[in-house]
């Protein structure tokens, strides 16, 4: 009996196929089809051929290399290596510190904006101008204010008589890794205060305007609707910008290079380094595998509170 | 009757000389490629690129054109280039290079000299061609050179109260160092922060890796033996790093040197708040030009210094250019890379204070910056040439970049006081052994 129905069974598979590309059910696939295509081109690809790599030792100048399987060499080497693991704890810092301030601040920015009733559409075009500029030439604006010889913040704070002696801005652990936050910060405060500031202007009136007739004053008002129906837009906003985060390579790029030895060293330089200067693409891969945990962390933590604070407004809690 | 022979005579004798002329200045032959289209790769940048101005007389010359399809900063250049390699698409046919990256390109490049004459490469400085061949393949021709010397102020050197007082104090005149010992002297007793310093030095990527290698042979030293074994965690590499190590300490260098690059240093010397700078020739006409910079009319040249062991480190290197193995026309890119280094490329380089390639430019170039005025530059020439005889690229291997990128981190620990000098060497030391015995070097 099987080996009857094997044959006839595999036209009548085909058939009912071809049956359903041409029945109009298929028109939706086939509207997408070269849309996937092109997704599994520009990013399934490249991400099962790096994964692929950081299995191998693969050298960005020795083409052969990309089938010299190494197994897990690669991830072994980087568990036992006290500098990525450096890198790896300084970004996750990094990325905390500023998408939370970015966030403080950009809410701030917006609830000021959202204030104002005449030139708004005009501050909000200048808020936006750090935006326009490309990171590398923050990271240049930012190494020259932050000099320690020639910087404007040194200078500034010598004429105001403050300080006698420079302060080494980009040198010291500290300040360095500040200098940097500060750097970011500026660049990217007004992502979140645009976002933010779509929530305010989203805002329904009436709720407030209850809550003041119930005798409510400005924090409370704040602290049960504002803020309330705000937290999807933040969350949006946090997952938006922790994946975006990685922009500011170009900028420590130019103020640092991670250095002075390693002090400014963050997964995104640490990576760059290894696999175009010293062409150890395979090691830069596994590195890029690894920090991937980090950036889907992120993004699970930052989904779940924005369902918890879809459910708040939806009223569920 | 005699006098028309006389004119026809003298005539057919000026045409014999001017073709003479002609011959003697086109040596090479750069060939004939109508509707040739030459796809090149080329350094971007200001002073890199006024060279270019001269592609179209090379498109005249040969009846080709020159499509330039990328046109970046040199680490970007070579990124893409590593990017080229990997995907296969070498779709170009010349690139510029450069001694400390050649190397890693492997078989990219032809070896230029089975396709140039002789006679034309004899025109070429010698020690700058030996050090454009890697396993004994020439692999580019060299358009520039650097190696580095020392500018220095002039009117702190002369100054009266600062003479006596050095004289006091060290028991000698105050002059241009001749030893390492003597400038970390000079560069401690002039610092006066924050509005003079005795120096700057590259502080991070290859340049710290690179003047680190500089003082440590001139110590008498290397970064390793004939076997590859890296030596740089020697007494020597110990004294070379500690005298970075001591400057730094004793504040006569800004705090910030450590992130500094070549720029940062040229900026700060031309603003007058550095004493002396061992630096590059390319920074003589920015230093010696009067809008641009403060100490043009007390700049000073002077050979560098010798170390421990009485000898000059000499980092040098040069920008080039490369032709493709897999170009469909070597015979146009060869003849392209030889007009941008030819004698008269070489002179328009070396008119804007490079280093050039060719040995007959430096008597050209000399005669030219008195003729014109420039009398800083021609002072600064020969002090420069004198230099070459000493100078040495660093070791010319695939793994140099990256050997330097685990050298330079453990520098700046033992600068910035994170690790003593011996702990940091070690650990780049150990780095090092690594990255070779992958490379199956060790």
């Amino acid at each position: 009996m099987t080996t009857t129905t094997e044959p006839l069974s595999r036209p009548g598979f085909m058939e009912g196929v071809a049956a359903f590309f041409r029945s109009p059910r298929a028109v939706p696939y086939l509207l997408l089809l070269p849309a996937m295509i092109v997704i599994l081109a520009v990013v399934l690809v490249p991400l099962l051929v790096s994964f692929w790599t950081s299995f191998t030792s693969y050298n960005l100048t020795k083409p052969a290399t990309l089938f010299n399987f190494v197994g897990l060499r690669n991830y072994q080497r980087l568990l036992g290596n006290e500098d990525f693991w450096w890198a790896f704890g300084r970004t996750f810092m990094f990325v905390t510190i500023t998408l939370n301030l970015e966030m403080l601040l950009g809410l701030g920015l917006a609830l000021l904006i959202n204030k104002i009733t005449w030139g708004q559409r005009t501050l909000r075009t200048i808020m936006m101008f750090p935006m326009m500029f490309s990171p590398i030439l923050v990271g240049f604006q930012f190494k020259y204010i932050f000099n320690d010889s020639i910087g404007l913040v040194n200078n500034a704070l010598f004429d105001l008589g403050l300080i006698s002696q420079p302060i080494p801005w980009l040198v010291d652990g500290t300040l360095a890794n500040f200098s940097i936050i500060f750097a970011e910060i500026w660049m990217s405060t007004s992502i979140f205060a645009i976002l933010l500031l779509a929530g305010l202007m989203a805002l329904p009136k009436d709720p407030i305007e209850a809550a003041k007739v119930d005798g409510c004053n400005p924090l409370q008002v704040f602290q049960h609707i504002t803020l309330p129906f705000l937290m999807p837009f933040i969350y949006i906003a946090m997952t938006i910008r922790s994946l975006d985060v990685a922009r500011a390579y170009d900028m420590v790029r130019i103020m640092t290079n991670g250095g002075p030895a390693g002090r400014t060293e963050l997964i995104w330089t640490l990576m760059t380094r290894t696999g175009y200067q010293n062409s150890q693409m395979g090691m830069a891969n596994a590195m890029g595998y690894i920090s991937i945990l980090l950036s889907i962390a992120f993004t699970v933590f930052f989904f779940r509170k924005l369902t918890a604070a879809r459910s708040f407004m939806g009223g569920a809690q | 009757m005699a006098n028309k022979i006389l004119v026809r005579a003298l005539l057919a004798s000026c045409a014999v000389v001017a073709l003479s002329g002609a011959a003697a200045a086109q040596d090479f032959d750069y060939g004939s490629f109508p509707d040739y289209t030459l796809k090149v790769k080329l350094i971007g940048g200001t002073q890199y690129e006024k060279l270019y101005t001269r592609i179209p007389e090379w498109e005249a010359l040969t009846g080709a054109k020159v499509e330039i399809v990328s046109s970046k900063n040199h680490f970007d250049l070579d990124r893409e280039i590593k990017q080229d390699i990997a995907t296969g698409q070498i779709t170009w046919c010349v690139g510029s290079n450069h001694t400390s990256f050649a190397p890693q390109y492997g078989d990219l490049y032809i070896d230029l000299a089975e396709a140039i004459p002789a006679e034309e490469l004899a025109k070429y400085v010698p020690g700058t061609l030996k050090s454009s061949m890697v396993d004994g393949r020439l692999v580019q021709l060299p358009r520039v050179t650097d190696v580095s010397n020392l500018y220095y102020r002039k009117d702190l050197y002369e100054d009266p109260a600062r003479m006596e007082a050095y004289k006091a104090e060290f028991g000698t005149d105050l002059a241009p160092a001749k030893t390492y010992e003597e400038l970390k002297q000079q560069i401690i007793f002039f610092a006066d922060p924050p509005n003079l310093y005795g120096t700057a030095f590259a502080g991070k990527d290859e340049g710290m890796s690179g003047r680190f290698m500089e003082i440590l042979r001139a110590n008498g030293g290397d970064l390793f033996d004939e076997n590859w074994n890296p030596t740089f965690n020697s007494p020597e590499g110990v004294a070379a790093l500690n005298w970075f190590k001591e400057i730094y300490d004793a504040g006569a260098v800004p705090a910030g040197t450590v992130n500094y690059t070549w720029d940062d240093i040229g900026q700060a010397m031309a603003a007058g708040q550095l004493a002396v700078d061992l630096d590059w020739p390319g920074f003589a006409g920015f230093y010696s030009d009067p809008s641009a910079s403060k100490i043009s009319d007390v700049l000073g040249f002077a050979v560098s210094p010798v170390g421990s062991a009485g000898v000059r480190g000499g980092w040098s290197g040069s920008h080039s250019f490369s032709v493709t193995e897999a170009c469909d026309n070597k015979e146009a890119g060869t003849s392209f890379a030889v007009f941008l280094t030819n004698d008269e490329s070489a002179m328009m380089e070396a008119e804007a204070g490079n280093l050039p390639t060719r040995s007959k430019t430096f008597d050209d170039v000399i005669n030219y910056f008195n003729e014109n005025g420039k009398t800083a530059l021609a002072e600064m020439f020969p002090i420069w040439q004198a230099s070459l005889a000493d100078a040495r690229t660093p070791p010319l291997i695939p793994q140099w970049i990256e050997v330097s990128n685990v050298l330079w981190p453990q520098l700046q620990a033992a600068i910035v006081g994170e690790k003593t000098a011996q702990e940091a060497l070690d650990k780049a030391a150990d780095d090092a052994r690594i990255i070779l015995e992958d490379a199956g070097i060790l």
